[in-house]
């Protein structure tokens, strides 16, 4: 073997190893860091299979769900699909689009039967501005949802 | 009437659009010189025919003509009239209306300057982008025509978006458009080089300036997205992995890889099929970002409701190109041989080599991240997102691999380097950075990355600086220039190109410290605040004095009053904003911001939480300010480079 065709064998190993470790640390920090997205109903189904896993949910903000602690951040609401609602506690500055009977995803750790904990809020407003994540169907018995509760 | 002319003028100029690729292919397979010329002029009468169609809209807003549906969406009377101007690219028809008009005029302009020196190519250009345009065209005006009327035209519109009232409107889409579509040029002369054969250097030189002009218009139209997204947002960020921010960034990456290896191809003639390669995925890329933003895919601050026959459009015509060119490409890549092969691990080719490795990888990372959400949604019930950490853990290293090579590029030598001269132009810098790295750690740097970061900086620093002395003394010997300040003169006005890429990546080290002081040192407080309270951050000590109402144009607020002091004894006022637009009654966020060479500190208002309680956010953001300044060294760069004319090049060869 010359001594060109040496270093050619070097150099092609080299970005191929310096390639194969930074495509390995994509990969691998690709997987740990998916979130996934769950409603209402689908969560409490899988509720014991998620424990402790960081998820997103999505939902929209029961009506007349709200309660703020006085003096505190602290809320309290509902978020609902219509079929299911379970309990969120936040404390924090408020998205500004929040607001009872519009959509909302709330990202935390999961723990089923107690209180979800979010650690984030992203609110969207629902007139013009539909979460994507959100079926029609869901948004549909959301609002069919909110009426009977006003009823 | 004026919305009637515009439409019009962009029926028009679809039939004109057709005229011209028809034309030029007829000419060219007729070998007819007249029919070709006939492409030519249809080019620039469309781009004319859609300055009208634009200015027609514009018009429509200026009027405030509700009769129209797209000006009764999105502007209202009491919208001021500097976003009435721009309102026309506040919504999904305008913007791609604004795509095309641009797209329009670089046409125009291609046909105009090119005609003489690329007789050859021309044709196959003048078709290839007409068929972009019709794309384009027939997407504006039957998918999603902004010219429909509204009849009974209502007595006031639904007004801007509030979020999209702000001068970063003005300038963020114009100048991504201008550089998404300025890549269509170079990809066309490449895709013509393949058909005539001619697949040599001839393209590279013919569109080296349209890509140097493209990537610094995209490369400002991003960092206008990060400064607005910072200052209008309200969560004291500027980047978020956001799909539609990962949009820009990808083209914006593999165009910074084409830049590079394009030289490879100038002084070696290698790489050819992987530029022809590089050129045509930013393009593609450009592309998928208008589908990503266009189509409603995603779910984020820039997609408004979705719609698919939009996207669906633009998905078809992404694979129509993908298919042609990459089809093309395979089919012709033998003009592309070269005999010339890579062998020499130390050489700048190597070194091109490995920034394009990093660039592509990087590029690869975000591509990952944006489309598998999609994917998994398409091809499952599932739903997941891709959050920051993931992009934080994989692009530090690979910024930190593209950081290094950026120093070693530029000076090491063409073949073949030898161990001499590299240990003449990094020896000092490598040591140089060991002492910076120490520096940084003793004074307080105590985070693993960011003080790879000062030690990579503080290498590439060196290498220029020593560089650019050494080529300083050489040519006082040799020239007998006399001072220095002349021979520096000289050397660098005689190679503007190269010291335009200096001054660029001067920029991306001032933005790379911007990043380190605001990602790694940032302080956020968050409390409850009553008249009178204080807060210390940093070395500003923040009052709250007032809490009270303020009113504008077409939006109402609750604003505080905070006087903020710093120790070295000067104050400012800051008022941080809640807004109720008038028309859409939704609420934005307004911070206050002060921002110092040094630091920035930014104040937001939130809900009041009992009768004179308010809670507030603080942050204190180091250096943010250099992320911004970087991006204007980066701008001067490119446009002292592109001060280097084509016939002075050529002359030298």
């Amino acid at each position: 073997m010359n001594k060109k065709k040496q270093k050619r064998i070097f150099l092609i190993l080299t970005v191929l190893i310096v390639g194969g470790a930074l495509l390995s640390l994509v990969f691998s920090s690709f997987t740990g860091s998916l979130v996934y997205f769950y409603t209402p109903t689908e969560i409490l189904q899988k509720s014991e299979s998620l424990n402790g896993k960081t998820v997103r949910i999505g939902g929209m903000v029961q009506e007349g769900s709200l309660v703020k602690e006085e003096g505190t951040l602290k809320i309290r609401f509902l978020v609902t699909d219509g079929e299911k609602l379970f309990p969120v506690r936040y404390d924090g500055m408020l998205p500004d689009l929040f607001r009872e009977g519009q959509g909302v995803i709330v990202e935390g750790e999961w723990h089923g039967g107690q209180d979800f904990i979010a650690k984030s809020i992203l609110a969207k407003h629902s007139e013009d501005y539909m979460p994507v994540e959100m079926s029609e169907e869901g948004i549909a018995n959301a609002k069919k949802s909110i009426l009977k509760s006003l009823q | 009437m004026w919305i009637e002319i515009a439409h019009f003028s962009a029926l028009l100029a679809i039939v004109l659009t057709i005229l011209q690729i028809v034309s030029s292919l007829y000419g060219v397979t007729s070998n007819n010189n007249a029919w070709i010329r006939v492409g030519r002029h249809s080019a620039i009468v469309v781009a004319l025919l859609l300055t009208v169609s634009t200015v027609g809209l514009i018009n429509s807003f200026l009027n405030h003509d509700f009769s129209v549906l797209y000006v009764a969406k999105h502007a209202s009377l009491d919208l001021p009239i500097f976003y009435l101007a721009t309102a026309m690219w506040g919504g999904h028809e305008g913007s791609l209306l604004l795509w095309a008009w641009l797209l329009s005029v670089y046409i125009g302009v291609a046909a105009w300057r090119h005609w003489k020196t690329h007789p050859v190519s021309m044709p196959y250009v003048l078709a290839i982008l007409g068929a972009l345009l019709l794309g384009f065209l027939l997407l504006v005006l039957f998918l999603s025509s902004p010219f429909e009327r509204l009849i009974p035209p209502p007595f006031d519109g639904k007004d801007l978006n509030p979020l999209l009232q702000d001068p970063g409107m003005v300038f963020h889409p114009p100048f991504l458009y201008m550089g998404y579509v300025g890549f269509a040029i170079p990809y066309a002369f490449a895709m013509a080089a393949l058909i005539t054969g001619k697949a040599d250097e001839e393209w590279l030189v013919a569109t080296r300036r349209w890509t140097l002009f493209s990537w610094s218009m995209l490369t400002t139209g991003i960092v206008f997205g990060a400064y607005w997204a910072y200052y209008e947002l309200g969560w004291g960020g500027y980047w978020a992995w956001d799909p539609v921010e990962n949009a820009s960034f990808m083209p914006w990456l593999t165009a910074t890889a084409f830049l590079h290896s394009v030289m490879v191809q100038e002084q070696r003639q290698m790489f050819k099929t992987w530029n022809v390669f590089l050129v045509t995925t930013t393009f593609a890329l450009a592309i998928l970002g208008t589908f990503l933003v266009r189509s409603g895919v995603l779910s984020s601050v820039h997609s408004f409701a979705s719609d698919p026959g939009r996207g669906v459009y633009i998905l078809g015509f992404m694979t129509v190109l993908l298919f042609f060119s990459f089809g093309l490409l395979t089919m012709k890549s033998e003009q592309l041989e070269t005999d010339i092969k890579l062998e020499n691990p130390l050489s700048k080719e190597s070194a091109f080599l490995f920034n394009n490795l990093f660039l592509l990888i990087a590029t690869l990372t975000v591509l990952l991240g944006t489309l598998y959400p999609l994917a998994v949604e398409t091809w499952s019930d599932s739903k997941v997102s891709v959050g920051a950490p993931y992009y934080n853990a994989v692009f530090i290293p690979i910024m930190l691999g593209i950081l290094f090579m950026m120093g070693i590029g530029p000076v090491i030598s063409w073949r073949k380097a030898t161990f001499k001269q590299l240990k003449r132009d990094l020896m000092i810098p490598l040591l140089a950075s060991i002492v910076a790295g120490f520096v940084s750690f003793a004074i307080g740097l105590h985070n693993f990355y960011g003080v790879c970061t000062v030690i990579v900086m503080a290498f590439v620093m060196f290498t220029h600086i020593l560089d650019t002395r050494r080529k300083v003394l050489a040519r006082m010997k040799t020239s007998g220039a006399g001072s220095a300040f002349r021979a520096f003169n000289q050397l660098i006005s005689r190679n503007k190109r190269r010291y335009g890429g200096f001054i660029v990546h001067f920029g991306i080290l001032v933005m790379a410290a911007g990043f380190i002081g605001s990602g790694l040192f940032q302080e956020e407080k968050n409390l409850f605040m009553s008249p009178k309270d204080q807060i210390r951050v940093g070395s500003w000590n923040l009052t709250l004095d007032s809490v009270g109402k303020a009113s504008k144009y077409n939006w109402q607020a609750v604003e505080a009053v905070i006087k903020a002091d710093n120790d070295r004894g000067f104050s400012v006022e800051l008022r941080p904003q809640k807004r109720v637009y008038n028309e859409t009654s939704q609420p934005t966020t307004e911070a206050a911001i002060h921002t110092t060479w040094f630091e920035d500190i930014y104040v937001v208002l939130g809900d009041q939480v009992k009768e004179n309680v308010w809670s507030i956010r603080v942050y204190r953001n180091p250096l943010i300010v250099w992320v911004w300044a970087g991006a204007g060294i980066m701008a001067l760069g490119v446009m002292f480079a592109l001060m280097q004319g084509r016939i002075r090049k050529e002359k030298k060869q």
